[in-house]
């Protein structure tokens, strides 16, 4: 066997409320492969290492470009996107395993629901619906759009909140992604409309104040959000709201 | 606005991390005033103790005393201690450990700095908390009382400090506590929204750095002298004696 092959180590478990095992797989190596396209290789042929005869390995996925998010994992114990993880990048056997905070659905597919029940909470949106035209927005200005282009590229891959120590069953934090989108939307002409309560929703339990500074989710945003200068902004406008309540209130 | 209500397909959560509790709980009270208290009261109170009075053993047993005798004339002293010095380190220490205990730290495999300084920050809390159980006792309510007889003080500490493994608690206590104190500061601004970009943050650390240097530095060096002097007497007449002599 002179053919160069790859090495993978993947923790399985058929359903949410099953036993998790290991499986191993050596495929053949292909220029240029990355987990996806190893596990889709895999998915082609699904016998493991040992010869034995197995499933596909369920797991969630859609651009394979970085960019819608789907595909976030732990490799070789550190979360990232499967889709850029390059297999020539990481040392053999590559291990793969589902996210860790998040419930298991089946395989390397997890429910990462709550990000978006996060986001609806704090209204990360722009309000514009209505019955009739509203008629085009404020000017933004050069400035603005700087700061606000790289919030809104948040993919919502859940890996910041992965990687927080605090966002854990016992905090329910809400994470950086979440709090990076109160950001780009308090920012926002016609968002800001929505910015009080956005701040009051960050004052309850799990709310930015759960945040500890340890900045794991800012090394390791795939799209290099500057995810803890929107925490330290919105911590600033949600003290700064806090005390406006206090005489106000 | 009837844009702004939230499309609301309630869904259930029954496992993994809870969402947001927007509108409940008092946790953000409690976590700003467990931030807050760690500079004021107890961080003043550390830089007061450290680099301005217990600094007095550096110009001997009789200045010491002195400093000694003012805080303890000081007028409702036992009300300052425990609403300005016990009440809120018991406070900060017990939020403290309940922050501690609910986080997850996750250095292995993300050893990051900033991952490291978290870290920290709980394990040099907790040293520093322990030390101070101990400190508290030791010197406040065990053997000569320091507000009856101020002169007795620089003995007490000396005491201690000749015995090794006392005094290499009073450094891993000292060097706990200014560098919680320090990094704590770098949190406090990071997290209250005053340094906010990553280059105000940098050299806000250098600024927060040079802060533990100067306590754990002056905290050192008055324990040296501690050490460098010949044990002064701890009964209340050598105590006397000590308080009432010519400052050198």
């Amino acid at each position: 066997m002179a053919e160069k092959t790859v090495k993978l180590k993947i923790k399985r478990q058929t359903g949410p409320n099953t036993e998790s095992h290991w499986d191993e797989f050596e495929i053949p190596w292909k220029p240029g492969m990355n987990v996806i396209s190893a596990m889709m290789d895999i998915a082609a042929n699904p016998v493991t290492k040992d010869g034995k005869q197995t499933t596909p390995i369920a797991y969630d996925s859609n651009c394979l470009e970085e960019i819608c998010g789907s595909c976030a994992m732990l490799i070789n114990g550190k979360a990232k996107m499967a889709c850029s993880a390059l297999v020539d990048h990481f040392e053999q056997p590559i291990t793969v395993e589902p996210l860790s905070k998040f419930p298991i659905v089946r395989d390397l597919a997890v429910d990462r629901s709550v990000l978006f029940e996060n986001l609806k909470k704090v209204k990360a949106w722009v309000p514009v619906d209505g019955t009739y035209d509203l008629g085009s927005g404020p000017r933004i200005t050069p400035q603005q759009q700087e700061q606000s282009y790289p919030l809104s590229n948040c993919i919502s891959c859940t890996i910041c909140m992965e990687v927080c120590p605090q966002f854990n069953e016992g905090t329910g934090f809400v994470g950086a992604a979440t709090i990076s989108q109160v950001a780009l939307f308090n920012d926002h002409p016609t968002g800001a409309v929505l910015k009080e309560e956005r701040l009051h929703a960050l004052m309850g339990d799990g709310g930015i104040h759960e945040c500890g500074f340890a900045q794991n989710c800012v090394e390791s945003c795939p799209k290099e959000i500057p995810l803890t200068r929107s925490i330290s902004r919105v911590a600033g406008q949600v003290m700064i709201q806090s005390i406006k309540d206090i005489f106000s209130s | 606005m009837a844009t702004a209500v939230s499309p609301n397909p309630k869904t259930e959560h029954t496992s993994g991390v809870a969402p947001l509790r927007a509108g409940q709980g008092h946790e953000f009270l409690l976590r700003r005033l467990h931030s807050l208290s760690g500079i004021i009261p107890v961080g003043a109170f550390l830089f007061e103790h450290i680099v301005v009075s217990n600094a007095q053993a550096i110009n001997g047993p009789t200045a010491y005393a002195n400093q000694v005798r003012f805080l303890g004339s000081l007028p409702f002293v036992l009300a300052l201690e425990i609403f300005g010095i016990w009440l809120p380190i018991l406070f900060h220490a017990g939020y403290g450990f309940y922050i501690w205990y609910r986080g997850q730290s996750n250095l292995i495999n993300y050893p990051w700095m900033g991952n490291w300084m978290y870290a920290l920050q709980r394990w040099t809390g907790g040293i520093a908390f322990a030390y101070i159980i101990w400190h508290t006792y030791t010197m406040r309510f065990t053997g000569v009382d320091l507000h009856d007889h101020p002169g007795a003080s620089f003995g007490k500490v000396q005491l201690e400090l000749f015995n090794p493994a006392y005094f290499a608690f009073y450094v891993i206590g000292l060097l706990s506590a200014s560098w919680h104190f320090a990094y704590g500061i770098w949190l406090f601004a990071a997290k209250w929204g005053i340094t906010i970009g990553e280059r105000a943050r940098q050299r806000f650390l250098y600024v927060c750095m040079a802060l533990f240097l100067l306590i754990s530095g002056v905290g050192l060096a008055s324990i040296t002298s501690f050490r460098s002097h010949q044990q002064q007497p701890t009964d209340p007449a050598g105590a006397a004696v000590v308080e009432h002599s010519q400052v050198k």
